[in-house]
């Protein structure tokens, strides 16, 4: 009992979350209606059970099946425009609100003079697909969701309305121009030149939003005006000679429609006419931004690029930040302890030796002695700082020699290859030279290596330098502090360090800075 | 003995004449920059010369390459270099021509004067000197590979004095054993290095020589 309970407790929490799921039996019921199968009722139930067998995988296919029963009936409504078919199937509205049951067992909700509700209905599907699929937490949404960001222009993203507009003002012109050219008839008549003509045409759109952007948008401008101003004509002349055909470039065609609008009755003409006032204010008031829009779109990219160069930098600095004051923590302490102390200790000693030196010379004499010796100790404290503050032989010689060095002070052996035709800025230089100490460390202390490679070169604006040995490997960048030291320094010159570790070896150090070299080879300081 | 001393700052160069005078030296030129220092060598060709790594014009390693040219020009001339980090690098350099005559020091062994002293003597007869801590950086090193490898520890103890340019004498005082057991090891050091009897100072040379090219 607990068990079922726990069960269907599951269950319900499984479908509360995945409740797109639930639109699934429905689309299959719409769609059942229409391809008249004999057991619409059984197709339904297995459509269920998978909704509750996998209620995840069914709200992740539910808006895909919201997408092609909507794009279905895009498509059987253009037909229905063109071939002016009597009834079809489709959906759950009719105008009637009753949904007609056949004696087959198929049953139809849409009739003959009522077909707009296709087109309702499509539209409906589409939007909830799109809606689905833009929610944050729908799974696979990423590309909708950036295309419906696009759409809103948030975030700075560039907006893809012009795009948008100029294959819609296309898809129009060449409604416009032959009925029959579109997707409508094809099995009907066959292939026709026009419908060539309509896939150059709609390919040649797209083309120009990818590749010419500027062109497009004044297109689209002024296919959108164009299209307004003759369905105001349109509109005019229903108002003036109601028994005549529409005007325009079509009039010596059969045009059944304005657009989308069906024109086939004669009020459908105030259609053209508003429709035509909306879409000529449209094009009147986007002009300005669409034809901006190319420029937007550059504007936007390099503001996204900005923006994340300025969020990098950020972090970024406020990390160098926070090394340097580290490091100057350090240096305080260091000095403290050591050298500063040590003259302090130098100073008591020779304050006791002018005290001694009259009465006890020998006591004196070891206390020189003494102070003597302390003020090597300081010498050598301060040597070791500096050591880490910039090192000497890359201050003399620059990096290449104090790669060198540096493999020469390493306890295991080490072969280096430098390939550097100038030097690095003196911060670049240090960084990498610290960068390849800890790697070097770290290679003779914890990985049990018995040689390392250290290669260092500059190619296409880039400081490269790599140290490869041959220990035991697992090493974890994260783990140590002194590789994410390392980093973090080198980040702050857009630099990066990449560690490839298996266990069992061989473990490869890898950093690249971004840098120019200079052809000086020593920076006096 | 005749000096040159190559030396920017003002009180450490005047210390380092007094020191030598002190010392029975005789002060041939007290030049301050790198130019001054190679004209000087060159033309004065000193018994022994104490040069500082750092100096003017350029402030990095001028002194280093002066007495590099210097003893190219003049194989042989004995320099002490002194600075205030010894590099394993610059010791390498100042060898590379094994030719002896060469030192190269921190610049506080300058406080035990007699030391330094006998050291700027050492280097004038042509021995050689390095630092203890650049000798104990390369036995760290050298000790696990090389030719080096196959010598007892004892053996590197000997070595690593020897090549701080102490005399036999002085490693069997700091070790406290028989001079006659110092030379015993120091035998076993050149036959394992498979230096050949020769002059005895310059087998000391190229033992330390082993040590920076193994």
């Amino acid at each position: 009992m607990t068990t079922s309970g726990n069960l269907l407790a599951r269950f319900l929490r499984g479908l509360r979350a995945n409740w797109p799921a639930l639109l699934l039996p429905l689309i299959a019921g719409g769609a059942l209606g229409l391809t008249a199968s004999t057991w619409p009722e059984l197709v339904i139930v297995l459509v269920l059970i998978l909704v509750v067998v996998a209620p995840r995988e069914s709200a992740r296919i539910a808006p895909y099946a919201l997408f092609g029963y909507g794009g279905y009936g895009l498509y059987l409504m253009h037909s229905l425009l063109i071939r002016e078919a009597n009834s079809v199937t489709y959906g759950f509205v009719h105008a009637s609100w009753r949904p007609v049951f056949a004696g087959d067992g198929s049953w139809y909700v849409a009739q003959s003079g009522d077909n707009r509700w296709v087109l309702v209905q499509a539209v409906a599907c589409l939007a909830v697909g799109v809606w689905l699929l833009a929610r944050p937490e729908s799974l696979g949404g990423g590309p909708v969701r950036r295309a419906v960001a696009q759409l809103r222009g948030t975030g700075g993203q560039p907006k893809t309305v012009p795009p948008l507009l100029l294959i819609a003002t296309l898809f129009l012109w060449e409604e416009l121009f032959d009925q029959d050219l579109w997707f409508g008839t094809p099995w009907q008549s066959g292939v026709t030149p026009m419908m060539l003509v309509a896939v150059l045409i709609a390919a040649a759109g797209v083309a120009a939003v990818l590749w010419l952007p500027r062109a497009a948008a004044v297109l689209a401008v002024a296919g959108t005006v164009l299209l307004g101003l003759i369905g105001v004509l349109s509109g005019v002349q229903w108002i003036t000679h109601p028994a005549m055909p529409p005007v325009g470039p079509w009039s010596g065609f059969t045009v059944g429609f304005y657009g989308v609008v069906p024109l086939d009755s004669g009020i459908t003409g105030a259609f053209a006419g508003l429709e035509g006032v909306a879409l000529a204010v449209a094009g009147c008031l986007l002009a300005p931004r669409l034809l901006t829009w190319s420029a937007d779109f550059e504007l936007a990219e390099r503001a996204q690029a900005l923006a994340r160069r300025v969020d990098g930098l950020t972090r970024s600095r406020s990390d160098a930040t926070e090394t340097a004051v580290a490091e100057l923590r350090r240096i305080e302490r260091d000095l403290h302890d050591g050298a500063q102390a040590r003259l302090v200790a130098v100073g008591m000693s020779l304050r006791a030796v002018e005290q001694l030196i009259g009465t006890n010379p020998e006591a004196a004499l070891a206390l020189v002695a003494e102070a003597r010796e302390t003020s090597s100790r300081a010498l050598a404290d301060l040597r070791d700082l500096v050591r880490g503050i910039y090192p000497p032989v890359l201050a003399d010689r620059g990096l290449a020699e104090a790669v060198r060095n540096l493999a020469m002070d390493t306890l295991i052996d080490v072969e280096v290859k430098v390939d550097l035709p100038g030097e690095p800025a003196m911060p670049v230089a240090a960084a990498v030279y610290f960068a390849l100490a800890e790697a070097l460390t770290n290679a003779a202390r914890h990985a049990g290596a018995r040689t390392v490679e250290v290669s260092v070169e500059h190619l296409g604006g880039m400081l490269r330098a790599t140290v490869t040995d041959d220990g035991r490997g697992g090493a974890d960048a994260s783990r140590g502090t002194g590789l994410l030291g390392v980093e973090r320094r080198l980040a702050t010159f857009d630099g990066i360090l990449a560690v490839s570790s298996p266990a069992g070896g061989p473990t490869i150090i890898a950093i690249e800075v971004p840098c120019a070299l200079s052809s000086v080879k020593i920076s006096s300081c | 003995m005749r000096v040159v001393i190559g030396e920017d700052l003002f009180l450490l160069r005047d210390g380092l004449v007094r020191l030598l005078e002190a010392h029975g030296f005789e002060i041939a030129a007290a030049v301050g920059t790198a130019p001054e220092l190679l004209a000087a060598l060159t033309e004065l060709r000193p018994d022994v010369s104490i040069v500082d790594v750092r100096m003017p014009p350029s402030h990095t390693d001028d002194g280093l390459r002066v007495a590099i040219e210097a003893r190219r020009r003049v194989p042989g001339l004995p320099v002490l270099v002194l600075s205030q980090y010894v590099e394993q690098l610059y010791a390498a350099e100042l060898l590379a021509d094994r030719a002896g005559g060469v030192g190269y020091l921190l610049k506080d062994r300058v406080f035990s004067d007699a030391a330094f002293a006998g050291a700027v003597r050492d280097v004038a007869a042509g021995g050689t000197v390095l630092d203890p801590e650049v000798v104990a950086r390369l036995m760290a090193r050298r000790a696990r590979s090389g030719p080096l490898a196959g010598l007892t520890p004892r053996e590197r103890e000997v070595l690593a004095l020897m090549a701080e340019g102490r005399s036999n004498a002085a490693i069997a005082a700091r070790l406290f054993i028989a001079e006659k057991s110092v030379a015993k090891h120091a035998a076993g050091i050149f036959a394992r290095l498979g230096l050949a009897l020769s002059d005895d100072d310059n087998r000391r040379v190229l033992a330390v020589l082993a040590y920076l090219n193994a």
